[in-house]
């Protein structure tokens, strides 16, 4: 991207976007690859090998270690995430003749690993179970099967910021935030799907014009548990940098309390009074202050994510903020808007245009949000 | 008949006469633009002698941090609430003097303001604040609140300000802060 920048504007505008079509998509057809990450769940460490073939391979433990071999017949380009795990010390690589072979490196021996593979991508799952007391292993999905059966299934509202003609912010390398926000917002459905049994729906999954009312009508239809906007910020400063969390400032809500209060006081003569297009506007006005009762937990969410951002770039923690985003109002579930850094920063611009950056950003969100779910969890 | 349909203007325009006394004393308590605007106007029919400049404080964006910095400027007074408003927003339209941002794309023109007797000031711009608007939420809350802090700050009387776009309501400037409410100033943003 670099050498673009001094270029043409139009040509360093249509390279982005070449590139952020490439980056969107999945990898190259004729190259293969593994993509390794892990996380720490409550119970179990996961590491995560993902390619874009199916995969012939076998697992075995040995002492403190885990041996990971993987059959292959041409070369795969390797691709590792930075991870931090309380269980696992570190992941090594190693190549033999026809075969790669992972090597996990755990704290100790006591342990028991469950290992299996799923498609769509093809991916292969070792989970790792510390021997702490008599705990039986349990998978998360499980565990929160059987703790809502009776109740409302948990789902998740992920909103892709802007889409269509709505192109949001543009950076100096001619990024667009909608194309940014898909791309992150797909990605941290992909890992909400994967790792909860829970009913997870983008507002869009593909570029195409949502309206703001629609975003928040989305998520109270679906009954959501909570609400995550995706945008990239733009600012007048070519210096600012970093992620912000925002969950819905208080005026705005007190605007609209007021407005419910002088609803309330008059209902009887507007009862009385009522014609049909009246109505459609009362609702729409009590529709349009649902945030307003879940302000709290809402500030929560915002705080729980922001601490995974700021570990994630480096920055200290600014602090969630408030503000009357218009996206928000309508939401009935504690709802926030991320903005995952600054598109109007190059430095930050080149960093987005990355698959990993994306991937470590749904991520974050993700490990934020599930600290929320496992707080709040009935 | 003539005579008591005379009588009958006279003490209509005598009841008009009335009225209007009170409006204008109901005016000095409850909206503050009359009163103002009354004496300023008899200030300018007694003398030519030039004003005393008005300092005011517009509120600018700057390159160093998230906040927004004060920039002091003295205007000439002008007769009304809303006069003296406007030249605070074609201020703020001009730019800083002391090298802040520009929180304002530089093609917008101020088309209306008015002031409300509850205190909430409408400003109405051209399109240009919305079409040749930097997109972003930072953006957005910039180019707001400088607006929003700069007018509350200098005419006591407003408490909130409404931002219209070509005559109307517009939902936002690109598609983050709600343009559907009105604004209180937030002076926690400001730089000490
Ligand atoms: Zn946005």
């Amino acid at each position: 991207m670099y050498k673009f920048r001094r270029g043409i504007p139009k040509w360093t505008a249509v390279f982005s976007a070449l590139f952020l079509f490439l980056s969107i998509s999945s990898a190259p057809q004729n190259q293969s690859i593994l993509i390794i990450s892990e996380q720490d769940y409550e119970k179990y460490s996961r590491v995560t090998i993902q390619s874009d073939r199916p995969l012939s391979s076998s697992v075995e433990k040995s002492d403190a270690f885990v041996f990971v071999k993987i059959r292959a017949n041409s070369p795969f380009r390797i691709q590792r995430e930075s991870f931090r795990s309380r269980f696992i010390k570190s992941l090594g690589w190693s190549q033999g003749s026809g075969s790669y072979t992972l090597t996990i490196n755990t704290e100790n021996e006591n342990f028991s690993i469950d290992s299996f593979k799923i498609q769509n991508p093809p991916r292969l799952i070792i989970d790792i179970y510390p021997n702490r007391g008599q705990i039986p292993p349990t998978s998360e999905t499980d565990r929160i099967r059987t703790s809502s059966q009776t109740l409302d299934p948990e789902c998740i509202v992920i909103d892709p910021g802007h889409g269509g003609l709505e192109i949001g912010a543009r950076g100096k390398f001619g990024t667009l935030e909608k194309d940014l926000t898909l791309a992150i917002g797909m990605k941290l459905a992909e890992i909400a799907r994967q790792t909860r049994a829970s009913n997870v729906v983008l507002t869009r999954d593909g570029d195409v014009d949502v309206s703001l009312e629609d975003r928040s009508a989305i998520a109270n239809n679906n009954k959501a548990t909570v609400f995550i906007s995706i945008h990239v910020n733009g600012s007048y400063r070519k210096g600012a940098a970093g992620p912000e969390t925002y969950f819905l400032s208080k005026d705005a809500t007190d605007e609209e309390a007021r407005r419910l209060a002088f609803l309330e006081n008059n209902s009887e003569t507007l009862e009385n009074n009522i014609q049909a297009e009246d109505e459609d506007l009362i609702k729409m006005i009590l529709w349009d202050m649902a945030q307003t009762a879940y302000l709290k937990q809402s500030s929560q969410l915002a705080e729980d994510i922001q601490d995974e951002l700021n570990l994630l770039w480096g920055t200290r923690n600014r602090g969630i903020k408030q503000a009357p985003f218009k996206v928000l109002t309508g939401v009935a579930c504690p709802a926030v808007l991320v903005e995952v850094a600054f598109l109007s920063n190059p430095q930050e611009e080149r960093k987005l245009l990355t698959e990993e950056y994306q991937r470590k950003i749904a991520q974050a969100i993700y490990q934020g949000l599930a600290k929320f779910l496992r707080d709040n969890s009935r | 008949m003539d005579k008591k349909k005379l009588m009958i203007l006279a003490s209509l325009l005598l009841f008009l006469v009335v009225l209007v006394i009170i409006y204008v004393n109901l005016g000095g308590t409850a909206g503050p633009e009359r009163p103002q605007f009354i004496s300023s106007a008899q200030d300018e029919s007694q003398s030519e002698e030039p004003k005393e400049p008005l300092t005011i404080i517009l509120f600018f964006p700057s390159e160093h941090d998230s906040l927004l910095h004060r920039e002091e400027r003295d205007i000439i007074p002008e007769s009304s609430l809303a006069q003296q408003a406007k030249i605070i927003i074609l201020e703020l339209l001009s730019g800083s003097q002391q090298g802040f941002l520009s929180p304002i794309p530089p093609e917008t023109r101020l088309r209306e303001l008015y002031i409300t007797r509850e205190g909430v000031a409408y400003v109405d711009f051209s399109r240009e604040i919305m079409d040749k608007h930097l997109s972003g939420s930072s953006a957005e809350m910039s180019t707001i609140y400088s607006i929003v802090n700069s007018l509350s700050y200098n005419i006591k009387p407003i408490k909130k300000v409404f931002i219209l776009i070509d005559g109307g309501e517009k939902k936002t400037l690109g598609g983050h802060i709600d343009l559907t409410s009105p604004f209180q100033p937030i002076y926690d943003i400001v730089a000490k």
